[in-house]
């Protein structure tokens, strides 16, 4: 019972020191920081502190320093420390900004709702840590990619690729984290280990959250929405306590696209690009899927904003260089080391190119949205909702939901035309793979059910544009 | 909002509720399992001893040294190799087919300096590589209960230096 305490407390304060060097890097990126709420800002900084502290791993691993507790912990920290010292002195005699919402009226449209959404999501993550916290790792990925990665990183000290043949290109931010949660409690203790993953589950429902209420939505509608994504079908449910990428990647495409679609309305808080932009970097380390994912968020900002050519239309586009720098800072360290070490990237999942799965494709696409097996009724939903906005959509900001979404079910698609596979074994590749792909999308798809719930809201003589660009002088870096 | 649109929503509620109601009972054999894990404050290793495929791996770790390899034969599609090689950890793992040919079997037990190899499904038809294997003094069964085979190598003694 002791040593179990005493493990609970080695893993929080790992946990904790995350957050602590996430919150260093959010206070670099934002110059003052009244704007966010204590919440929202601690649902980015788990994001920021992994990317920051499993890239530093890999610095290590290419300086070839062997990884302890000291050297992996202890930079990051110091740094921080260091940064919000400075920050704190910076902002003396400085007034913060109020939150937008704290301007607000407080509104309690509905506590009896309020209450029920909050305890559904409250059974839910309960009954995901102690599902990923009571059991050890043994589905599939866990004990054959991820889990298998940070045992040996453990017990070598180092970036060891030896137990891994056919996957040792994907991007190490999970086993990394994972290694860094091993060398915490001293051991391989993966089924501690894993609480990481329904937290970080909680932390992109909290982000979903903040972005809705950005965007308008009342706080029951918020509750009803963030409820509505994370209790429909099973993908998101199992993914709470699973030792897998795709949550994480998930995460940070939500953080990523989220604060580029809030940027697109001018409702976003200042600095959003900098956070923007370690999510990208987040995305590109933490799954191979991850960097073509960030380029369609690009892409679909870029073409947005050329559609509805808003004032200071060159200055935006060059903005988004922000996020693409980060996409950049993600991606080259590990390129880099697979090029320095010769390792081949992704021949196993892009080979030539397979006309005669096109079809097959779709069909199992079409089952993956529409079979609430998976994601329950959200994309219909989504699909609604997009319906819904009419021409609106291609006069306002929900434009970019619709070319991410859209551009992102089309690549789905491609991936499974070009996958080298047998006739035999395509379906079995496909059925693997399907349900994670569209995870990575489906908080995503959340914020266009969102612009839809705020419809139901708003009465006939509310701003039916609210996306508009309503102030293009707001320069919300 | 137009009729239709309220009768929409009111719809896309209802099959929610629906959903909801899908995924208690759905997910209803799981919690009640945790449940059981949680008053029983049974958590972690103790939940994986309980396999007895895991407590062969367990009596395996204890046999093959840390630093030596070992090849196991067994089909990756049955998910049960990736489970010895994460337990079996820091030793090297070489996975064969079970219908392995001689030949290639020897040959690779010679180039990896292979002192183990592990069958897991004993009850199994041997396949003509074990087959060989078996009949060869190099390769010598051991006795360790569980639902596989396992047979020490000398790899000193295995002729496979050259595969064609």
């Amino acid at each position: 019972m002791i040593d179990l305490a005493v493990n609970l407390l080695r893993l929080g304060l790992g946990l904790g020191a995350v957050f602590f060097v996430g919150h260093g890097i959010q206070a670099l990126a934002l110059p003052i920081s009244g704007e966010w709420r204590k919440l929202e800002q601690a649902a980015m900084n788990f994001g920021l502190g992994t990317v920051a502290l499993t890239l530093w791993m890999l610095a290590l691993t290419l300086a070839g320093i062997p990884f302890s507790l000291q050297v992996t912990l202890v930079p990051p920290v110091a740094l921080s420390g260091v940064i919000l010292i400075l920050k704190k002195r910076s902002e003396k005699g400085m007034v913060r900004r109020a939150h937008p919402a704290e301007n607000r009226k407080p509104k309690t449209e509905n506590l009896v709702w309020d209450r029920i959404f909050l305890a559904l999501l409250a059974l839910l993550l309960l009954f995901a840590t102690l599902r990923a916290t009571f059991y050890p790792m043994w589905a599939w990925d866990e004990i054959a990619t991820w889990g298998c990665k940070a045992q040996v990183y453990f017990m070598s000290l180092s970036l060891d690729l030896t137990c891994i043949e056919a996957h040792n290109y994907y991007p190490n931010l999970v086993p990394f984290l994972l290694t860094y949660l091993y060398l915490c409690l001293g051991q391989v203790n993966d089924h501690l280990a894993k609480a990481v993953f329904p937290l970080w589950g909680a932390m992109l429902l909290v982000i979903l959250g903040f972005l809705l209420r950005r965007m308008g939505l009342t706080r029951t509608q918020t509750r009803g929405t963030v409820a509505f994504f994370a209790l429909n079908g099973t993908v998101f449910i199992v993914h709470l306590h699973l030792a897998y990428a795709d949550l994480a990647l998930a995460y940070f495409a939500l953080g990523g696209a989220g604060l580029i679609y809030l940027w697109l309305q001018d409702k976003a808080p200042r600095g959003s690009l900098a956070v923007a932009a370690v999510m990208f970097a987040g995305m590109a380390w933490c799954k191979y899927e991850g960097p073509p994912l960030a380029g369609t968020v690009l892409l679909a900002a870029a073409l947005t904003l050329l559609w509805l050519r808003p004032p200071g239309l060159g200055g935006r586009l060059l903005r988004l260089g922000i996020p693409g720098a980060g996409l950049a800072s993600g991606y080259l360290p590990w390129k880099v080391y697979l090029i320095k070490n010769q390792i081949e990237a992704g021949s196993d999942h892009i080979m030539g190119f397979y006309p005669h799965q096109l079809l097959p494709s779709l069909g199992y696409l079409v089952d993956g949205l529409f079979n609430p097996f998976y994601f329950g009724i959200l994309w219909p939903a989504a699909f609604l909702a997009l319906v819904w906005a009419g021409r609106r959509l291609f006069n306002s900001a929900s434009l970019f939901l619709a070319l991410f979404l859209g551009g992102n079910l089309l690549a789905v698609i491609l991936a499974y035309v070009v996958a080298p596979t047998g006739a035999a074994e395509f379906e079995m590749y496909v059925r693997a793979t399907l349900d994670r792909l569209l995870l990575h999308l489906t908080p995503v798809a959340a914020l266009a059910v969102g612009e839809g719930v705020k419809e139901l809201g708003e009465g006939p003589g509310a701003n039916k544009s609210p996306a508009l660009f309503p102030n293009p002088h707001h320069n919300p870096l | 909002m137009t009729k239709a649109k309220v009768w929409l929503v009111r719809a896309i509620l209802l099959l929610w509720s629906v959903q909801l109601i899908w995924l208690a009972w759905y997910f209803a054999p799981e919690v009640k399992e945790l449940a059981q894990s949680v008053a029983d404050r049974r958590l972690g290793e103790e939940v994986r001893r309980e396999d007895p495929y895991y407590r062969w791996l367990q009596s395996l770790a204890g046999l093959i040294p840390s630093g030596a390899t070992y090849i196991f034969l067994d089909d990756y599609e049955a998910g049960k190799e990736i489970i010895a090689r994460y337990h079996l950890i820091p030793r090297k793992h070489v996975l064969l087919s079970p219908n392995v040919p001689p030949i290639f079997l020897f040959y690779k037990v010679r180039q990896e300096k292979a002192a183990f190899v592990i069958i897991r499904d004993k009850e199994r038809p041997p396949g003509p590589g074990l087959s060989a294997a078996l009949g060869s003094p190099a390769f010598q069964p051991l006795d360790v209960p569980g639902p596989g085979l396992v047979l020490q190598v000398d790899y000193l003694k295995v002729r496979g230096e050259f595969y064609d």
